[in-house]
């Protein structure tokens, strides 16, 4: 038990490390510019449809699930004000995030994993290319500056889906609904939402690395990479919402 | 046991006495352990320039820790490596990459970077050594002579995956060419391969030594290939430097752990 | 090398459009809080910010022009209030509009209206303080709705114990709204008294007809006064009189008790100021009793006048200096 526990302090010291072992290379020369467009793109564009399914989904069950409830309370017309804070506030970020996790930072990590264990790593470093910087500060990049983007996106498509429903169920317009958010939404809501899902990028593409990077010699060791990266990071996540959530109470009173 | 450590040491000196070589790589004393397992225990090496020299081990017994030290992969717990004058522990990152780049490493599953053509492989270490090479320009032209000279210049734009073991190890081959290097370091080359093909591959070692006059380090528990290609072999046992000489000279010790080798 | 370049184009089709879409959400947002655009300050002072925030909507005539940019606390008495407006704006609102604090709605959030003013006066310039007016906001209103409803609450309780006691017959209005028998008792009573103050009516102007009468034939008084018996016999008249009017005296003195406790009773005054047939009836009787009484009045003048008893009155007058003397002897 002691033993576990000291583990856990071990994870989160070099977890540490690893990031801080990020920022210094992150803004040293050379900038391995074409690779970071590459895994932008590979993590960015490539989750487009699976963040808008969701996002979609999620917009139309949210709205679906609390109309009964509003009309009950006589407050059907306050759906926009609700659906659109909720999502832009906490349920787009972190849906996004944790979809990201399950795709992103499994994908980084199973990558970097066989690439540890067949030595493309160790060839890259004798080969006078940084691995940390051509594969780590990359991917860690490109999902600290994709997810926000993912973000914007994911809310967007479920506020359609809140819009749809509203519109065929409320006779709603999709411009009185997107008026309706609009109004309802402040800059207290969508500053802390952007700045806390870099975060949530940086967490996933921290995790997916570091489990990557470091992992164990054989393919079991990949998948263990794989899966960890995936729950560790999603854990993180949560516990970055916590704080984020606490952060942005001291600076928007809310 | 105490007089072969001896004649070692004095067939070193002798080498060495002739003049006619420079040391290339030199380890001395060098120690190494994982927890409590000791992998190097006071190891010994020279490697002459031009030479071909095999070490070779058990699974396990410390020769890819070994050669990782050589290129800074891995630096020993204790002792000296030098490599090409520069003792490599001392280096700052950028001096380190430079003398890489005079280092060939070729590793024991090729270690071909999956998601790119073997083209991109190719160009890959090309990227940072733009000042040994010159003009960049012509990537193309550097990368199909590699090809060549390992065969294979038609698989330029296949994905790695789309490459059967032995066409990996060439163009993993081909790949550590590229830069032209003075050494050239390889990690079980022929493991994980039939014979016919491990043959293929020795048969390109030798006559790419022979077209750019490299020096080899080969790691290798493979008996037909230390005996093909060795002009000179060291035994590693138990962490050191256990005995050393020519493959005839070795073929025929007495001594049981050097026997244990040769055993079909 | 083509592939790459396909990639990095829908790269940057998606940085691009997420990046827009992200500057355009927060140009929404902006725009309600006139963050962009050309606006110009206005100012006025509230004795009460009533809960007004930063951000809150500013309206003319109940259309967003603009947002409360800052609120500064000038004294313990005096809340200055900066708002900024869209620039359209300076060619609608003139320098007499009256600035409020309201709701929107219920339960909406705190918004300053501008009511435009009703004179013919210039334009506002950017920077100007315009007049304030504390209107009564939700939460007053509600407070002095608290207030009503209390008193309100207080009045029907107090109602409904005059009702309960009412029903349960206290006081007089109660019994008098009650108890019909007394009221009946009360209007027989009077009825009765009235009867009487008739009746005594009646006696006494036969005796004053039969005085009379005996005034008119001398010869006949004479007889009869000179008859003892006679006398006597007027003696008992006389008598009979005298008590019966000391009966009268009596039933007047009864009578003005229950005047009394009619006029005592707050509500049987009530009730009898509607009885109109009843007051009446009581003011006839009372007139009936005055006549009966003046009339006795005279009648025992004349008597007292009448030669046949002057000399009974003399007697009597004599008896009460004796009296009187006896008084005074038994005293010394």
């Amino acid at each position: 038990m002691a033993d576990r526990i000291k583990q856990f302090f071990v994870q989160i010291g070099d977890l540490s490390y690893f990031a801080a072992h990020f920022f210094r290379e992150a803004f040293k020369r050379p900038f391995e510019f074409k690779e970071l467009l590459r895994q932008c793109y590979q993590m960015g564009n490539r989750s487009l449809v699976l963040v808008g399914v969701t996002g979609f989904i999620i917009g139309l069950v949210l709205t679906l699930q609390s109309r009964p409830t509003l009309i009950q309370f006589g407050a059907v017309s306050w759906m926009p004000n609700m659906v659109g804070i909720s999502i832009v506030r906490e349920i787009g970020p972190v849906i996004t995030a944790l979809i990201c996790a399950g795709r992103i930072a499994s994908g980084i990590g199973a990558e970097l994993g066989s690439m540890r264990v067949t030595e493309q790593i160790d060839a890259m470093e004798v080969s006078g290319t940084n691995p940390f910087k051509y594969l780590v500060v990359t991917r860690m990049l490109a999902t600290t500056l994709m997810l926000p983007l993912l973000v914007v996106f994911g809310d967007l498509v479920a506020l359609y889906g809140s819009a749809l429903v509203e519109n065929l169920k409320g006779d709603v317009s999709f411009q009185l609904y997107f008026n309706t958010v609009f109004d309802a939404l402040e800059f207290g809501d969508l500053v802390p939402a952007t700045i806390k899902s870099f975060f949530f990028g940086f967490t996933i593409g921290l995790v997916g690395c570091f489990k990557g990077y470091y992992s164990d010699k054989g393919t079991a060791g990949v998948g263990y990479a794989a899966n960890t990266a995936v729950v560790v990071s999603s854990l993180l996540l949560f516990v970055v919402d916590f704080i984020a959530v606490f952060v942005s109470d001291i600076f928007y009173e809310l | 046991m105490e007089a072969q450590q001896m004649a070692l040491e004095n067939n070193t000196n002798g080498t060495a006495g002739k003049g006619s070589r420079k040391a290339v790589i030199k380890i001395k004393d060098a120690y190494k352990s994982f927890g409590d397992n000791h992998v190097l225990n006071g190891f010994n090496m020279v490697l002459y320039e031009g030479e071909n020299l095999v070490v070779m081990g058990k699974s396990g017994s410390g020769k890819s820790v070994m050669i990782k030290c050589l290129v800074g992969l891995m630096q020993p717990d204790r002792g000296y490596v030098e490599v090409m004058g520069r003792e490599i522990s001392t280096l700052d990152q950028k001096t380190l990459d430079e003398l890489r780049s005079d280092i060939g490493f070729l590793f024991q599953g090729s270690a071909l970077y999956d998601s790119m053509t073997v083209r991109e492989n190719l160009e890959f270490p090309m990227r940072r050594h733009q000042k040994k090479l010159g003009d960049f320009s012509d990537t193309t032209s550097l990368v199909m002579e590699a090809l060549e000279n390992v065969g294979l210049a038609h698989a330029i734009d296949l994905m790695p995956s789309e490459l059967s073991g032995g066409m990996k190890r060439r163009v993993a081959l081909a790949r550590t060419l590229i830069l032209k290097p003075k050494i050239i370091l390889y990690d079980e080359p022929t493991s994980g391969l039939d014979p016919i093909t491990a043959k293929e591959i020795i048969e390109l070692m030798r006559s790419i030594q022979k077209k750019y006059g490299t020096s080899s380090l080969i790691i290798t528990h493979d008996v037909d290939c230390a005996r093909v290609i060795s002009e000179r072999m060291i035994l590693l046992v138990d962490g050191i430097n256990y005995a050393e000489g020519s493959y005839n000279e070795l073929s025929q010790s007495t001594d049981p752990k050097v026997e244990a080798f040769f055993k079909k | 090398m083509a592939k790459t370049a396909l990639e990095n184009l829908k790269l940057g089709i998606f940085v691009v459009l997420g990046t827009a879409l992200l500057l355009f959400a927060a140009y929404l947002i902006g725009n309600r809080q006139n963050m962009f655009g050309k606006t110009f300050p206005l100012s006025a002072s509230f004795k009460n910010a009533n809960g007004l925030q930063t951000g809150n909507n500013v309206r003319f005539s109940g259309i967003n022009v603009g947002t409360v940019s800052k609120i500064e606390m000038i004294n313990d008495t005096t809340i200055m209030v900066h708002m900024i407006i869209e620039e359209n704006m300076l060619e609608q609102i003139k320098k007499d509009a009256i600035v409020t604090i309201g709701s929107d709605g219920l339960v909406g959030s705190m918004l300053v209206n501008i009511v435009p003013g009703k004179g013919d006066v210039p334009y506002v310039k950017p920077g100007d303080e315009l007049e304030s007016y504390s209107r009564i906001a939700t939460q007053d209103m509600l407070s002095t709705l608290n207030v009503t409803n209390e008193n309100a609450a207080l009045l029907t309780s107090d109602l409904l114990k005059v009702t309960q006691s009412l029903i349960r017959g206290k006081g007089t209005l109660g019994r008098l709204l009650n108890d019909t028998l007394m009221a009946s008792d009360l209007q027989h009573t009077i009825a009765n008294l009235k009867q009487t103050s008739m009746q005594a009516n009646t006696a006494i102007s036969e005796l004053n007809q039969m005085i009379e009468s005996v005034d008119f034939e001398k010869s006949a008084a004479g007889v009869l006064l000179s008859d003892s018996l006679s006398a006597e016999k007027l003696r008992n008249i006389i008598l009979n009189l005298e008590n019966s009017s000391i009966q009268i005296d009596k039933m007047t003195q009864d009578l003005n008790a229950v005047v009394g406790d009619v006029k005592d009773g707050k509500g049987a005054f009530n009730y009898l100021a509607t009885d109109t047939l009843f007051v009446k009836r009581l003011d006839e009787t009372l007139q009936h009793i005055e006549q009966g009484t003046e009339r006795f009045n005279e009648n025992m003048e004349a008597l007292k006048h009448n030669f046949l008893t002057r000399g009974y009155f003399r007697k009597l007058e004599r008896q009460k200096k004796k009296d009187e003397k006896q008084m005074q002897q038994q005293s010394q």
